[in-house]
Order: structure tokens, then C-alpha cells, then sequence
């Protein structure tokens, strides 16, 4: 009996050897003929609710509709998601099909050769219904290098019933409005503004959004491709951070709030109508949605577009935002870009917006958006001028750290304006 | 441990034999009989310290020797570097004020913990090492910290101390709202609330040392000075801490090396951004930061060169000057005086 037991268990152990070598192997070894078995590893960012469960089901419903290839998940959290991708793609063991956001962090990756030109395989269907505009995050030097799925413009989310109860009656669109709502709100004792500043990002995004403002499209353009931080309107989107942040308008220990994680994360203040404001991107109902009490939607959620800033040289309808989107390794089989081409379908992304409560890229899909701060922001995002990648996906993960990093300190009170470009500057000596 | 000892045994038997050998002429029956011997005795060295110097080699020693030639390239860890740059590397981490805040830091930690954590743990000792009620119980309630995980600690510690957390609203419950304070966000105190968190968490292992200290001190000692008329306090002043001395010299140096490489409480409490900026960076903290989230391999692998020499020079130098007094029986000889 015994006997019969240690075989059994050797058999499994061989057996489960044998998968692990076979997952090592898919990414790198895989044909590239679609006819053999294929196997890809899949990383994505979703570890709860209906994304993940969205990721779970197209993938299954990818491999019933091709039957060779099986695609093995893994959701890694989002602020691990940077770290944990570069220590598997230094390690020559990527995922086949990881997640990418275009940028510096993508060209990063590309000057590597770690990810595939898809250029040539975007389907014609998919080209035509996304347009050009958004594949240009993730274009670099002409080439194609990743498949968007979602538009995410931010802008500032605000909770209505908090509003009415502090007697604001329209959305801001200037700063003295916002000011003005914000001492409302203070009056009220409502937090008028909730602020991950632990993640570095979320504090980051106010500096990009006075820089938007403050500086013209030409010198943001010059910026990413010198790294160039001379111009004066860099220094006055600082100063303009600095002046607001004296009003105290964020959640008070925002400096060791997190964005997203749990009921004291600024999405989760916001969710549970602890705070009344929120700088985020279009990502962030469906953030919200999860961490409300009955992670259902927030009802009273509405969204209104970065205010106006006096003198700025910025276009006062132009957006910042990202693009969340998806690579192949470099090595990846012919059933990657189809994966990616799959998951651009119409049908996929209505279903990618509807889980993820979010804008889908594909324009087609865009009709089917109901949520009416989504509708707001969408709206506000067809009639943008110009729209501005998020500047540390812009600059890549060295400068862009920097940067966070500045803004940070300068928001908690160490350093000023002028400290966030040196800290730049530093930067581009360790890299 | 015990393989390596066994080892050990095996190798002076092994000598042992071949000095025998040398004293005695040979005769050529017993020759190929203590040949084979010694072999398997060879061999058994090979098979037993084998596993442990290659894995000391592969996973200790090459990543040292590798950091410090990474250390001499801008990389971004792809391929192999190949853009060498010198000391670069080196000249900017000691002009960059966030490293220096860290090393700060660290010293600060270094001086504090064992500030803090010595007299008390020595007090908890002494104290634990009376017969009183419930003893066992509160021995093991300050050992409890030590061994939870650093990752459960710093979360813990983390949600109670946000400013909308357990702690501030304790206060506000038994009236003293007045002192609630953002623990841990605010610059000017974030690191005395992580002394105290660590203070907390790496005290038990330090009572533990010093009751066994304690315990390890013969009982005619302070028989002898009872009868002499020695005071509780006196006999603590004169017998017990001077030949707690070995205890606390070595307490201190893990504690030393503990505090300079102090890495996970501050990266779970304070994330991968902020401790900088709430004033609480370690020279571990930063390389992780400066090395892999910005993907700036070259450099990170520079700081960490950096942390390691620091590192060694502190450990060999305490070693050399303070530690050696007890390897050198210092026990037996005037331990009262050479604490001082």
C-alpha cells in the first residue's frame, strides 16, 4: 500500500517538474506556427472582482476558440506590477503577454529588445476602430509596440451628495471656484480632497496637471524628448502646486494614504464618503466601485475636468492621461498579437469597460459607456484639444520617480519648486 | 551547524592520523588500509561541508564580487553592461542628500536602539529574572513581537498609526484628543514612532540574551556578596552587570548590524516612495528604490557595494576593539573594570 502511494506521489511530482519546465519553456521556446500546442504566460494588473474575473473569462474564451493554446495567469498587484516585470524580463523569463502603459517605461523595455514590433499585426479592424491617435503612446520610433484597451483622461472625482451638502451648487471650472468649494467643504467638515500620497503618483499628478496648465503643448512635447525642465512654466506649475497645498486642502496623513488599497486609501475615502474630492484617471470608478460598502458602483460620483489656471500657457480644454494596454515578449509565439487583437474586438471591450467601469479604446465600444461620470469625462475627452501621456509614463521610471519623488517632498513641506527639477537632474546621473 | 561540526571532528581525526603517520615508518601491509581511510575520510569532508561552501560560494560570495562590477556601469539590468562610467556611480550617492539623509538615518537608529532597548531589556531581565507571579506569561508576551513577521508587524503598526487610525482614536476616546498627531506622516516625528515600533518588536530578543546572561552567572557569586552585606542594587552594579558584559557586547553588536541593514519595517509602514520624505529611509530603503524601481541597476548595485563596506568596517572594528575582550576570557579576568 505504501509502495503504492510513493509511486503515486513521485508520478505527481514528475508530473508537476514536467509543468514547471513546460512554463519556464512556453515563453521562450514556443513555435511560431499556430499549429502546435502553445503555451503563454499572461500578467495583468486585476486581483479583485469583476477585472479579474473579466480577465478569467475572455482568456477562456480565447483558448476554447483555439484549442492549442493554453494561457496561464497571473494577476500581480498593481504597485508590485513595475518592479516584479523588470526583475522577469532581467531575468530573461518575461510573461509572454505583459502589461504596458507606453511611454518612457515601454521604450524602456524596447530598447532592451525585450518586447515585439506589432506593427505589421494589428488587425486592419482593430486599426479602424481604435484610430491612430491612441496607438501613439505606444509607438516609438514608428513602430508599434503595444495593444491600448483603455482611454484613461483624468480628471477630479467628486462625490454630488458631499457637494449639495456643503451648498456647492455647479462643478468648478476655475481655481478660485475650486478654492471657493474647498472652504465650503472645510465649513461643512467635509475633507475636501483625498490624496494617495504613499504611492507617490496620485501627489505627482497635481504637479503634471499645473504643468498641463501652465506650460504650452510645444514645451511639454520638448520636455519628454530632452528631458529638458528649463523652461520658466515648470517652475510656476510648482509654485501654483505650492500655493494650492497652503490651503490645505488634502486629507490630513496623506502622505502615508495609499491610492487604492482598502477603505482608508483615497478611493476608498471617497467610496465611503470620507473625502469629497479625488485626481485620478478614468480608472477610478471602477476603483471606487470596489471598495464602497456594497461594492456596487458609488451613485453620487460625478467628475469634472482639471480647473482653468490664470496665466497658464496650457490649453484650458487639454486632458493628461494614460492608455492601459497590453505587450508581447519579444519572443512570443503568432497566438500573442492574436490574443491582443482578440481582447481590441468590440464585443471584448464593451465587456473590458462594463468590468472594469472604465473608457474602452476601442471607439466602437465607447457607445456603450453608461456611467454618467464616465460620460462626462468621455464627452470632455472628445473635445480635447490635445491630450498629454501622464508625464512619468512620459519620462520613464527613473526621471519619472524623480519627479514623484519632488512633488512629494515638496507637498509634505521639505523643499520647494526648484528642488523637484534638480531632483530630475539628479536622476539622469544614476541612469 | 552539526554537519559542519562533524565535519570539523572528522578533519582533526583526519590530521590526527597523519601525524601518527609521520611519526611511525609505514610497513607496507597496513599501507593501502590507511590510504582507503583517508579517503573516506576526505571524502566524507567533500560530501558533508560540500552543499554548504558552494551554496556560501554561489549565493554569498559571487553576487558580492558581482555587485561590485556591476557597481562600475550605468545598466539598466538587460544583457550584459557595457556603458562603464568609473567611480561615477560612487561620486553621485555621496552627493545625493537623499543617501546621505539615509545614512543619517541609520546612524540614528543605530544610536537610539541601543540607547533605548539596553537599559530596558536589561531592567526586564532582572525583573524576569525574579520569582514573581505570572512570570512565564510575560516572558513569553515580550517575546511574542520578536517573532510575528516583519511584514504582519509593519501592517499592523501602519493602520493603527494613520492619523484616522486605532491609535488617535483611542485618544480621542480616553479625552487626551489634544496629542493626537499624524504618527506617521509627519516629518518631524515619523522616526521616533519607527524606534518605537522597532523598539518594541526586537525587544524580546534582547531580554532573552541578557536573562540568559543572567542565569549563567554562578549563584556563590551573589551568595558571597549577601554575606558580605551587599545591597539588591549593589550586588546588581557589581556582580551582575559587569559579567553581563560579554551578553550585552554582543547584543549589541547584532543590534548594530540589525539597525544598519533595517529594511522591512520601514518598506511596509512607508511604502516604496515616501520614507525619504517622512524622514525615515534606510540606506537599504533608498537602494531599492534608486536601484531597482527606477531600473538603475549600475547604481543600485554600487549602493549596495556602499552599504556592504560600511557594513564590514563597523562589524571588524567592533570585533577587533570590543568584542575581542571576549574571546579573550575576559570572564575571568576583571570584567568589573574593563566595563567602564
Amino acid at each position: 500500500m505504501q509502495r503504492k502511494v510513493k509511486g503515486s506521489a513521485l508520478v505527481a511530482l514528475g508530473a508537476s517538474v514536467a509543468l514547471v519546465l513546460a512554463g519556464c519553456s512556453g515563453a521562450t521556446s514556443a513555435p511560431a506556427t499556430s499549429s502546435g500546442p502553445v503555451t503563454m504566460t499572461f500578467w495583468h494588473n486585476s486581483t479583485t472582482g469583476d477585472g479579474k474575473k473579466y480577465w478569467d473569462d475572455t482568456v477562456a474564451a480565447f483558448e476554447k476558440a483555439n484549442p492549442n493554446v493554453t494561457i496561464n495567469i497571473q494577476a500581480v498587484q498593481n504597485e508590485d506590477m513595475d518592479g516584479k516585470l523588470q526583475t522577469a524580463l532581467n531575468s530573461g523569463d518575461g510573461p509572454t503577454i505583459f502589461m504596458a502603459r507606453g511611454g518612457g517605461k515601454l521604450a524602456d523595455v524596447v530598447a532592451a529588445d525585450q518586447v515585439m514590433d506589432i506593427t505589421s499585426q494589428v488587425s486592419s479592424d482593430v486599426k479602424s476602430a481604435y484610430g491612430d491617435a491612441i496607438f501613439s503612446a505606444f509607438t516609438i520610433g514608428g513602430k508599434i509596440y503595444g495593444m491600448p484597451t483603455s482611454v484613461l483622461p483624468g480628471g477630479i472625482y467628486y462625490s454630488k451628495d458631499l457637494f449639495k451638502q456643503a451648498g456647492i451648487t455647479a462643478a468648478p471650472t476655475t481655481f478660485d471656484e475650486l478654492n471657493a468649494a474647498i472652504t465650503k467643504l472645510k465649513a461643512a467638515g467635509i475633507t475636501p480632497i483625498a490624496l494617495g500620497g504613499k504611492d507617490a503618483w496620485p501627489a505627482a499628478h497635481w504637479y503634471y496637471f499645473f504643468a498641463l496648465r501652465d506650460c504650452s503643448k510645444d514645451v511639454m512635447n520638448t520636455a519628454a524628448a530632452k528631458k529638458d525642465f528649463s523652461d520658466p512654466c515648470w517652475t510656476k506649475a510648482g509654485e501654483d502646486l505650492k500655493a494650492f497645498a497652503s490651503t490645505t486642502p488634502f486629507n490630513t496623513g496623506f502622505l502615508t494614504t495609499s491610492a487604492q488599497q482598502g477603505a482608508g486609501s483615497s478611493a476608498g475615502m471617497l467610496a465611503n464618503h470620507k473625502a469629497a474630492m479625488e485626481l485620478m484617471g478614468a480608472w477610478d470608478p471602477g476603483v471606487i466601485a470596489s471598495l464602497t460598502p456594497d461594492t456596487k458602483a458609488l451613485p453620487d460620483l460625478g467628475w469634472f475636468a482639471f480647473p482653468a489656471v490664470t496665466g497658464g500657457s496650457g490649453e484650458p480644454s487639454a486632458m493628461m492621461g494614460g492608455s492601459d494596454g497590453f505587450a508581447c515578449l519579444k519572443t512570443a509565439p503568432a497566438a500573442c498579437v492574436q490574443f491582443l487583437n482578440f481582447i481590441a474586438s468590440k464585443a471584448n471591450q464593451e465587456g473590458y469597460a462594463k468590468a472594469f467601469q472604465t473608457l474602452p479604446a476601442n471607439r466602437d465600444a465607447q457607445s456603450g459607456v453608461t456611467d454618467p461620470a464616465l460620460k462626462d469625462v468621455l464627452a470632455t475627452y472628445n473635445k480635447a484639444s490635445y491630450v498629454m501621456l501622464w508625464l512619468d509614463t512620459m519620462y520613464g521610471q527613473n526621471v519619472g520617480n524623480a519627479l514623484n519623488g519632488g512633488v512629494v517632498n515638496m507637498l509634505a513641506g521639505k523643499g520647494g519648486p526648484a528642488d523637484i527639477v534638480s531632483a530630475v537632474k539628479t536622476a539622469a546621473a544614476k541612469g | 551547524m552539526s554537519e559542519s561540526a562533524e565535519a570539523l571532528a572528522t578533519r582533526s581525526s583526519g590530521s590526527q592520523a597523519a601525524r601518527d603517520g609521520a611519526h611511525r615508518a609505514p610497513s607496507r601491509a597496513d599501507r593501502p588500509g590507511r590510504a582507503r581511510a583517508d579517503l573516506r575520510q576526505r571524502l566524507e569532508i567533500v560530501l558533508l561541508s560540500g552543499p554548504a561552501i558552494i551554496v556560501f560560494l554561489t549565493f554569498v560570495i559571487f553576487p558580492v564580487f558581482m555587485a561590485a562590477y556591476y557597481g562600475f556601469f550605468k545598466w539598466k539590468g538587460f544583457g550584459v553592461p557595457t556603458n562603464f562610467v568609473g567611480l561615477q556611480n560612487y561620486i553621485t550617492i555621496f552627493t545625493d542628500q537623499n543617501f546621505l539623509d539615509a545614512l543619517k538615518h541609520n546612524a540614528f537608529i543605530v544610536v537610539v536602539s541601543l540607547v533605548m532597548q539596553g537599559p530596558a531589556a536589561i531592567a526586564f531581565a532582572l525583573l524576569l529574572n525574579q520569582n514573581i507571579r505570572g512570570r512565564s506569561l510575560i516572558r513569553v508576551l515580550i517575546f511574542v513581537p520578536y517573532v510575528i513577521s516583519e511584514v504582519i508587524v509593519g501592517t499592523g503598526w501602519g493602520l493603527m498609526l494613520q492619523y484616522q487610525g486605532a491609535v488617535n482614536d483611542l485618544l480621542t476616546k480616553i479625552g487626551l484628543g489634544a496629542f493626537k498627531v499624524d504618527w506617521i506622516a509627519d516629518p518631524n516625528i515619523a522616526i521616533w514612532t519607527l524606534m518605537v515600533i522597532i523598539s518594541w518588536k526586537y525587544i524580546g530578543f534582547a531580554v532573552i540574551l541578557m536573562l540568559a546572561g543572567i542565569q549563567s552567572i554562578p549563584d556563590e557569586l551573589y551568595e558571597a556578596a549577601a554575606i558580605d552585606g551587599a545591597s539588591y542594587w549593589q550586588i546588581q552594579r557589581w556582580i551582575t552587570l559587569p559579567l553581563l558584559g560579554p551578553t550585552i557586547r554582543v547584543w549589541a553588536f547584532l543590534s548594530v548590524i540589525g539597525s544598519m541593514q533595517l529594511f522591512d519595517l520601514v518598506y511596509i509602514i512607508w511604502g516604496q516612495y515616501v520614507s525619504s520624505t517622512a524622514g525615515t529611509s534606510t540606506m537599504a530603503t533608498y537602494m531599492v528604490r534608486e536601484g531597482r524601481l527606477t531600473g538603475n541597476y549600475g547604481y543600485g548595485n554600487a549602493v549596495a557595494v556602499v552599504i556592504f563596506v560600511i557594513s564590514l568596517v563597523i562589524a571588524l572594528t567592533y570585533q577587533r576593539f570590543v568584542l575581542r575582550r571576549d574571546t579573550e576570557g575576559a570572564l575571568t579576568g576583571e570584567p568589573g573594570r574593563k566595563q567602564k
